[in-house]
């Protein structure tokens, strides 16, 4: 579904050159909710940018759904990131001059999408994240985690096969934080392939894998994780 | 242009700067339509051919100050000094010169009785001999010019000849020939021998311009001053000047001998001010085109640093380059094509005010047309080069800045 | 604290140099249309006469037929001019008429050369307040007895005499020859309002001799002769009886009173001349005393292009004023963020709009600099492309006051919507989302 191999990315700058991805390997297989964890400066946020097409990289082999996506065009990549990736933000993204199904429109307006079926998308989308009524409403007018879950049903509008989330309980209080998670659960369990980067040491127990980033590299704990939620459903019962 | 709806619903939200852009749009059509027209206007005025070979035909002024010279002879020995110079092709005494700015303006009426007497219009009265008609150059389309034995000694003869223009023909007799009518000043009779196609009289912002008579009157010597008309190659113009005055000091020295011009100039002179009122307004019209999309671009370069996470969101989401390009195109089209609407509106109010204030013409529907067309161009102009620098935002954007 | 804004408004021009030069642009072009097409207009609508317009009046009279004329004439027929000569309520008064003339005199080595001559009575110069430096006017007798006596200009006489005193002099006009009694200075009103009516925007002539001389000496008229019915003029005496219009005639009326008088005097004059048969029209024969604000207007010499070219510029700085304002909106509210954290520390809503607007006015100022020279080297390429009068296109000096006050104004007025809605920033807002 989604393998990195070697994949190096570096930051040129007048003075110094930053390797915030170095010799970085990564598979993702259909279905995981893969969370992301590492220090602060790591490369967390440079991943997913690769990882959803928004910058290129340096050296190494990127496949997404068995395709290279080393050498796209950039309206090639726009493509590729309208039909098959999602994305979520710590800052949300709403545009505050379009109310809420505008917001939730805009990427289904660059695939071309006639009205019936934006409505359609819109409509199901905010159910999903259980804002219905709040159609005309203004970003403004709505708090943080509710803005975020805007974002969410934006990101899946487009029923995309990837949902990339970068840090998005960042800015949210620890409560409204849960709910997001909770959405993204489900999210996963009706099949979209989740890769989220958090913070959170709570919200980052709760996923199937875990993947930890130091100073570019990846060190996987898939197995800690499975062995986390095969205690979990053996302790259920008790 | 898919993007138009929930552009409209975002420039409605956002308060000051499309309406801002919209009252300079609306206010760049009404002027610049109105300037347009009033230029058209005053450049169809000074295209109006005047009939003569202007370039050809040099005007210059003799002032006799010997108060023992015979002026009427000597006017007749100074036109035939004239007709033997090198390189003239013709010369003739006259009372006033074409588009000059100053001349005579009569009348005439169609019969000898005053009480039942029809007026012609009121034309320009120039008084010449034989040669005026190849001095001027103008064509004669019926009848005759006149012959030398006609040629009186001034307006007063009881029984004289004429050439009018077709336009004064037209105006009176409609399709029926001027060709031996008679006309009346008072108790003197003109017989009308020839129909001059085109000649102009001396006021070019009179409406009787394009009417005008020749008299078979040789003016000259009427007065210590007379003017002479003198046709030549252009190019012989400028010796003509020195050899004129030479030659007729050499007949007779009291005299001054000035005024040179030729019709060509005295018609850059006579429309120097409509020239001026085109060239101010066109002056006008382009800095108003350049002020607008200068306005125009440093609000979008505003709208485009205002929304750049916005931009680098919609990157994300899957836009592409040219997307973010007609999304700030199709905004500008929005405001512009609003702004028409109003502006086209506001243009003929406009016009309509210098209408009545200032005794102008329609304005015709083209003019702003073809302003709103033309702002639709420079607009865009003004749009694409800011907006392609946004569309090179990167999409990472997105998620780099919180 | 005004020092302050005025630095800060400086450090803000040159922060955003690309938008503050847009619009010290913006500004500086719409302030040069606007007080080209104002230059032009002002020199037109200048009424040279100061504060003797409302006591000079020129003399109009309504002496054509029925149905001819649809105005008054601006020029009478000499016989009318030459009963007006004989009135005795004005403080003054003239007629004239131009004319042209050989000049010689007996110096050889100049030659003699055609010049325009104003033909008019001895009460021209005070009319006019035309300045002597040497002698003075001939006097009233010779207004009733011609006498070969001339005034001129200063150039004149050192041109001719080579000298500027050349008063007792002789000068030749053709070939008679006139005694010089007065020397007049450098003098040319502008619009040439004394006889507007071949070039309102002509110089004055430098030549004077008396109307007296006129029938005498037959002077040729250069100027216009208006006729409503036909009269052939073989000769000069046909046409001093004639009914043809050539003649201006100037009265100074010094207050309504003396108005008054004179109209009633000169409505007995008509009454008694349509008894001989003249001032046929009897429903409007009159007389009309035309100040010279109105003597300007009845001569159209301000043309109603300038007037449309005004107001066509003052649209265009209208234009102008929008673009600055839409600028400006855009480029305080990028200092939005700034101007919270301003807040924060405890500026008030008008400290915030004070230092705006200080910056405005200086973009204002610096517009309306450039302005000027636009105006100035506008009114050049016109002056230097159309054969447009010097006196038309030069820079009136008012402007140089009147000039930075618009650009000042315009720009404080397209400055006040930005300005209040900054200062109306809630700091909260800004540090918030920092
Ligand atoms: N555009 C950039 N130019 C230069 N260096 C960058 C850029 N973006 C990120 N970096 C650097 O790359 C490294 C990884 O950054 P990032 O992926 O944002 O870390 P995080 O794990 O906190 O999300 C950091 O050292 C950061 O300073
Ligand atoms: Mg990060």
């Amino acid at each position: 579904m989604l393998s990195m191999k070697n994949i190096s990315k570096v930051y040129q700058s007048e003075l110094v050159e930053t390797h915030a991805l170095r010799e970085f390997n990564l598979q993702v297989s259909e279905g995981e909710f893969v969370v992301v964890t590492g220090p602060s400066g790591s490369g967390k946020t440079t991943f997913l940018n690769v990882a959803g097409l928004l910058e290129g990289f340096s050296q190494g082999e990127y496949l997404l759904d068995g395709v290279d996506v080393s050498s796209v065009s950039d309206n090639e990549s726009a493509r590729i990131r309208n039909e098959k990736i999602g994305f979520i933000f710590q800052g949300f993204n709403l545009i505050p001059d379009l109310n809420l199904a505008e917001n939730i429109e805009v990427p289904l307006r660059y695939r071309g999408f006639d009205s019936k079926e934006r409505k359609r998308r819109v409509e199901q989308a905010l159910e999903q994240v259980g804002l219905a009524s709040r159609l005309k409403h203004l970003p403004p007018q709505l708090s943080g985690g509710q803005q975020q879950r805007v974002a969410i049903a934006r990101a899946l509008a487009g029923e995309p096969r990837f949902l990339l989330a970068d840090e998005p309980t960042g800015n949210l209080d620890s409560l409204m934080a849960r709910q997001v998670m909770e959405l993204l659960e489900n999210i996963n369990q009706a099949g979209t392939t989740i890769i989220m980067v958090t913070h959170d040491p709570e919200l980052a127990r709760r996923a199937q894998r875990n993947v930890q980033i130091v100073d570019g590299q990846v060190c996987d704990f898939t197995s800690y994780q499975k062995s986390r939620s095969t205690t979990s459903t053996t302790a259920e019962p008790a | 242009m898919r993007n138009i709806k929930p552009i409209i619903s975002s420039l409605l939200r956002s308060k000051s700067g499309p309406v801002l852009l919209l009252t300079q749009i609306v206010l760049s059509v009404a002027i610049v339509a109105n300037a347009s027209f009033i230029i058209s206007e005053r450049l169809a005025l000074i295209d109006r051919p005047s009939g003569i070979a202007e370039a050809q035909v040099l005007s210059f002024r003799v002032y006799n100050f010997d108060p023992a010279m015979d002026l009427r002879k000597q006017n007749q020995q100074d036109q035939l000094i004239l007709r033997d110079l090198p390189g003239v092709i013709a010369a003739t005494s006259t009372n006033m010169v074409p588009l000059s700015g100053s001349g005579w303006g009569d009348r005439y009426v169609d019969g000898p009785d005053p009480e039942t007497a029809k007026s012609l219009p009121g034309f320009s009265f120039y008084m010449g001999n034989e040669h005026m008609l190849n001095t001027f150059g103008v064509k004669l389309v019926e009848g005759r010019n006149f012959y030398p034995e006609e040629i009186k000694m001034g307006p007063a003869a009881k029984s004289q000849t004429a050439l009018i223009t077709k336009s004064i023909a037209e105006a009176h007799w409609g399709d029926e020939s001027p060709l031996g009518k008679v006309v009346y000043q008072q108790d003197i009779a003109i017989t009308i021998v020839g129909v001059i196609e085109r000649l102009q009289g001396a006021w070019v912002d009179s409406s009787n311009f394009e009417y005008s008579v020749i008299q078979a009157v040789d003016f000259g010597g009427a007065m210590s001053s007379t003017t002479y008309l003198v046709r030549a190659k252009p190019q012989d113009i400028a010796q003509l000047k020195l050899d004129i005055p030479k030659a007729l000091h050499l007949e007779n020295p009291n005299r001054v001998i000035d005024e040179f011009y030729t019709v060509a100039e005295h018609r850059g002179h006579s429309y120097s001010n409509h020239e001026l009122m085109a060239a101010l307004l066109s002056v006008m019209i382009v800095l108003l085109l350049l002020i607008t999309s200068l306005g125009l671009t440093g609000m979008v370069m505003f709208n485009i640093q205002r929304r750049t996470k916005q931009i680098g969101t919609r990157r994300a989401l899957g836009a592409r380059k040219a997307d973010i390009v007609w999304y700030f195109l199709t905004e500008n089209y929005v405001i512009c094509a609003a702004g028409a609407v109003i502006g086209v509106v506001a243009a003929s109010q406009l016009g309509q005010q210098l209408m009545n204030h200032y005794s102008l013409p329609q304005l015709a529907w083209q003019y702003p047309a073809v302003t709103v067309l033309g702002l639709f161009v420079v607009t865009t102009l003004a749009v694409i080069l800011p907006a392609r620098r946004a569309a090179d935002i990167p999409p990472s954007l997105a998620t780099r800045s919180v | 604290m005004f020092f302050y804004y005025l630095d800060m408004g400086w450090r803000s021009i040159r922060k955003t140099p690309v938008l503050s030069a847009l619009m010290v642009l913006a500004i500086s072009i719409g302030i040069g249309i606007t007080i080209t097409s104002l230059n032009i207009y002002q020199v037109m609508a200048f009424n040279p006469a100061a504060e003797r317009s409302d006591q000079l009046h020129a003399v109009q009279l309504w002496s054509q037929g029925p149905d001819t004329w649809d105005d008054y004439s601006t020029i009478i027929t000499y016989q009318d001019a030459m009963h007006l000569r004989t009135g005795a309520i004005p403080r003054a008064q003239a007629a004239m008429f131009r004319t042209g003339q050989a000049i010689q005199s007996d110096n050889p080595d100049v030659l003699p050369e055609l010049r325009s001559v104003r033909v008019t009575d001895s009460g021209f110069f005070s009319l006019f307040s035309v300045p002597f430096l040497h002698g003075g006017a001939w006097t009233e007798v010779v207004d009733q007895q011609p006498a070969y006596e001339i005034v001129i200009g200063k150039a004149v006489s050192q041109k001719y005499f080579g000298k500027v005193n050349s008063v007792g002099e002789v000068l030749y006009l053709n070939r008679k020859p006139y005694q010089v009694v007065g020397v007049i200075d450098d003098w040319n009103p502008s619009p040439k309002y004394y006889d507007p009516t071949n070039g309102s925007f002509n110089d004055a002539e430098s030549l004077f001799v008396p109307f007296s001389l006129a029938p005498v000496e037959e002077f040729a008229v250069w100027g216009n002769t208006n006729g409503w019915q036909f009269e052939p003029m073989v000769t000069y005496g046909d046409r001093l009886v004639s009914e043809k219009s050539w003649v201006l005639f100037w009265a100074d009326l010094a207050d309504e009173q003396a108005r008054e008088d004179y109209r009633a005097w000169i409505q007995s004059y008509i009454e008694q001349q349509q008894e001989m048969g003249r001032f046929t029209d009897t429903a409007k024969a009159d007389v009309q005393l035309a100040d010279v604000a109105k003597w300007l207007e009845v001569n159209k010499v301000l043309r109603k292009d300038n007037k449309i070219l005004v107001a066509l510029s003052a649209l265009f700085l209208c234009v102008c004023l929008v673009n600055i304002l839409g600028l400006l909106l855009t480029k305080f509210l990028k200092r939005a963020p700034e101007v919270g954290v301003r807040r924060a520390i405890g500026a008030s809503r008008r400290q915030i709009f004070a230092q705006h607007m200080v910056e405005v006015t200086l973009i204002g100022l610096l517009g309306g600099a450039l302005g000027l020279l636009w105006a100035w080297g506008l009114l050049h390429v016109l002056t230097e492309r159309f054969h447009m009068d010097d006196a038309l296109t030069r820079l009136d000096a008012t402007l140089w006051f009147i000039t930075p006050s618009i650009a000042m104004g315009a720009a404080l007025l397209a400055g006040l919507y930005p300005a209040w809605v900054i200062c109306r920033t809630q700091p909260s807002v800004y540090l918030k989302s920092q």
